[in-house]
């Protein structure tokens, strides 16, 4: 499989922009500027960039509470997306959703999910859709190792092979669900292992290589556009911050972080892109540049916006 | 000395030497996992599966009365998880190692028995693991058992059996001479000649730049192929060797292939299920020593069908037959002896 230049800067592009976005939310909320909880994805971002990098527009994905990276890998527009997460009127659910129900159909984005494991069914349900349609698309299922471990999940991985939908499962391993250790929590620690009890393929990659995820999702977006049903592709990766921001972290050592630290997948692919000669040191300064103003518009964005008006409690309410 | 319970060696050997015996483990929990699952048909080999083969490792080890097993760490604790269902007296110990969970942990697992003196080493995965552990061990013999997807070097065999054979090397019943060979190794040379790495049955030179999720499952890129070993009725790259000629884990020779549009195409299982056409454009045997430049640059080596070493742009490799592969134990000889020795003889 060749991976082009372009698809390169793509991806790295991606999981910069998740970096920078989720690095100005951490500062927000040490400053007590944006309401509610954020759990950000910091070091998982070769993840969502690989995987959202097989994936056409008119894809689908589903997403966790740690969701912004698979948003802004699948196209999430950065204004309404900050702007969301600081309660604001012009956020992508009014100010009202906050970080965990961001959604964006239109970019196939079937939303973030306040629900650990509440993804699973929905991608299922996107599949079953898409068959029945005979449309050329995809569900991809994001899921953590927590929620692979949820009766959704499981229910959705059964019905997903039983009907042969086009599902792909991308799990991503970081070894932690909140604060317990997966050695604690369950009987079996590779996720891959447990597709063979749902007659699919599963394959375990190193989450934090870019390249690696790319390819492993490529095929099996490949199989589940061919008709040949679900996979399960598990990434090994690892959250630097906490489960969620406050998070005090007393459950893991130091060096547990520092060691997945060394291993983070952003300078890894920019050396690759630099020895291969793909970008110079000068276009990687540049591209940052773009990003992070990007990103300040963004936030400008949301600071200049307004809040919601406390009449617009009762629009949008269905029951 | 009492005999460990349920113990069937022949009081012909030495029992104390069997008692002090140590064997070593290393069980690699990531092997049989990668991408063919999606690209071919490979099986998942789950890491309850490798649980239950330690198991029958180490009844074939107990039921000699080797008593004592060093094992790799790894995150699922394949060897412990062995030892908690059944009723063994054998004494376990960690290696003294923090796993990273990357292949670097079977050659420091492996390194760190060796100093430690075992007498055999288990290795369960595929060529890649068999790789790293040779990375890490010269000298003290090694049985492979196949946990892999392309599993040409270790032996797809009955675990127990395999504990038997092992136990036996280990506590010096069958001596290496009798049950041991040392297949050859290529060795992948930087330009001052220093050893980058090694493959113990292929190393192919693919085109492209990257690692990615490392397998090798199209020969659209594949421009060279070095092998140790080939038969007909083998899977993986050496299949394509073994379609010209056959060359036995014992024979001092290897083979390069060139591959391209124009020469001789075969057809060959380069992964499970997989069956692929294969160009050949040259080749030529190989003797122990022989060194072949790599033109490639920048290239990607696989080796033992995972891509390994980047060779970055304007850097040069060169391939070199070695006969230092690593120690292997003979299953079937080791048997044999045993037989002829009537070493399980009450």
């Amino acid at each position: 499989m060749t991976i082009s230049k372009k698809k390169m800067i793509e991806m790295y592009t991606t999981m910069y922009r998740i970096r920078q976005f989720e690095s100005k939310l951490q500062e927000f909320f040490a400053a007590s500027k944006i309401p509610g909880f954020v759990h950000l994805y910091l070091g998982e971002e070769a993840v969502a960039a690989g995987a959202c990098a097989a994936l056409n527009k008119e894809d689908y994905i589903t997403s966790t509470h740690r969701g912004h990276g698979h948003l802004i890998a699948k196209g999430g527009d950065l204004k309404l997306m900050m702007a969301e997460i600081f309660g604001k009127s012009t956020g992508y659910c009014k100010g009202k959703g906050g970080s965990m129900h961001i959604a964006d159909v239109d970019l196939g984005i079937l939303g973030a999910n306040g629900i650990v494991g509440g993804g699973g069914p929905i991608a299922t349900g996107a599949g079953m859709a898409i068959q029945y349609r005979g449309e050329d698309r995809v569900a991809v299922c994001f899921f953590g190792d927590g929620a692979s471990n949820q009766g959704t999940t499981q229910e959705a991985l059964n019905l997903a092979s039983a009907w042969e939908l086009p599902v792909v499962f991308v799990n991503e391993n970081n070894g932690y669900g909140i604060s317990c250790p997966i050695s604690k929590s369950m009987a079996i620690t590779d996720i891959a292992d447990r597709a063979a009890g749902y007659d699919m393929p599963g394959v375990i990659v190193d989450g934090n290589d870019v390249t690696a995820v790319y390819e492993a999702i490529t095929a099996a977006v490949a199989r589940a556009r061919k008709g040949e049903g679900p996979s399960l592709v598990e990434c090994k990766t690892y959250r630097w911050r906490g489960h969620f921001e406050g998070d005090a972290c007393t459950y893991r050592e130091k060096d547990e972080v520092d060691e997945w630290i060394k291993k983070d997948p952003i300078p890894r692919c920019a050396q690759k892109m630099l020895d291969e000669g793909i970008l110079t040191e000068k276009e990687l300064d540049a591209l940052h540049a773009k990003i992070d103003t990007e990103l300040q518009e963004a936030i400008t964005f949301a600071e200049e916006s307004p809040l919601p008006e406390p009449a617009d409690l009762f629009e949008d309410v269905y029951a | 000395m009492l005999l460990p319970a349920g113990s069937r060696f022949s009081l012909k050997h030495n029992i104390l030497s069997i008692l002090m015996t140590t064997v070593g483990i290393i069980a690699n929990p990531i092997s049989g996992k990668d991408i063919r699952r999606l690209v071919a048909h490979g099986s998942v080999f789950d890491n309850q599966e490798k649980v239950r083969i330690v198991r029958r490792i180490m009844m074939g080890l107990s039921s000699l009365g080797v008593q004592r097993v060093m094992f790799m760490p790894d995150y699922y604790a394949i060897v412990p998880r062995a030892q908690k269902g059944i009723h063994s007296n054998i004494e376990l110990i960690s290696a003294p190692m923090c796993a990273d969970n990357s292949q670097d942990d079977s050659t420091k697992a492996a390194r760190l028995m060796a100093e430690a003196g075992v007498g055999c080493i288990f290795v369960l995965g595929g060529d890649g693991t068999s790789r790293a552990v040779t990375k890490g061990n010269a000298t003290i013999p090694i049985l492979p058992i196949s946990t892999g997807t392309n599993n040409v070097f270790p032996f797809m065999i009955e675990a127990t059996i395999a504990g038997l054979a092992g136990g036996l090397i280990a506590s010096g019943q069958v001596s290496p001479e009798q049950g041991c060979f040392r297949p050859t190794c290529l060795e992948i040379l930087n330009e001052d000649g220093s050893v980058r790495d090694i493959a113990l049955v292929d190393a192919a030179v693919h085109t492209d730049t990257y690692i990615g999720s490392k397998a090798i499952w199209s020969l659209d890129q594949v421009s060279q192929i070095f092998l140790t070993r080939c038969r007909p009725d083998t899977i993986g790259l050496s299949a394509i060797g073994g379609q010209l000629h056959t060359i036995s884990p014992r024979e001092l020779q290897g083979l390069h292939l060139t591959l391209g549009t124009v020469g001789t195409t075969f057809t060959a299982p380069i992964a499970p299920g997989l069956i692929e056409p294969a160009t050949v454009t040259e080749e030529a045997r190989m003797k122990v020593g022989d060194t072949i430049f790599i033109k490639e640059s920048p290239c990607v080596i696989a080796l033992d069908g995972e891509r390994e070493v980047e060779v970055r742009r304007g850097e040069h490799v060169s391939v070199r037959l070695s006969a230092q592969g690593p120690l292997v134990v003979d299953v079937s000889q080791v048997m044999a002896t045993a037989q002829q020795d009537k070493l399980f003889m009450h």
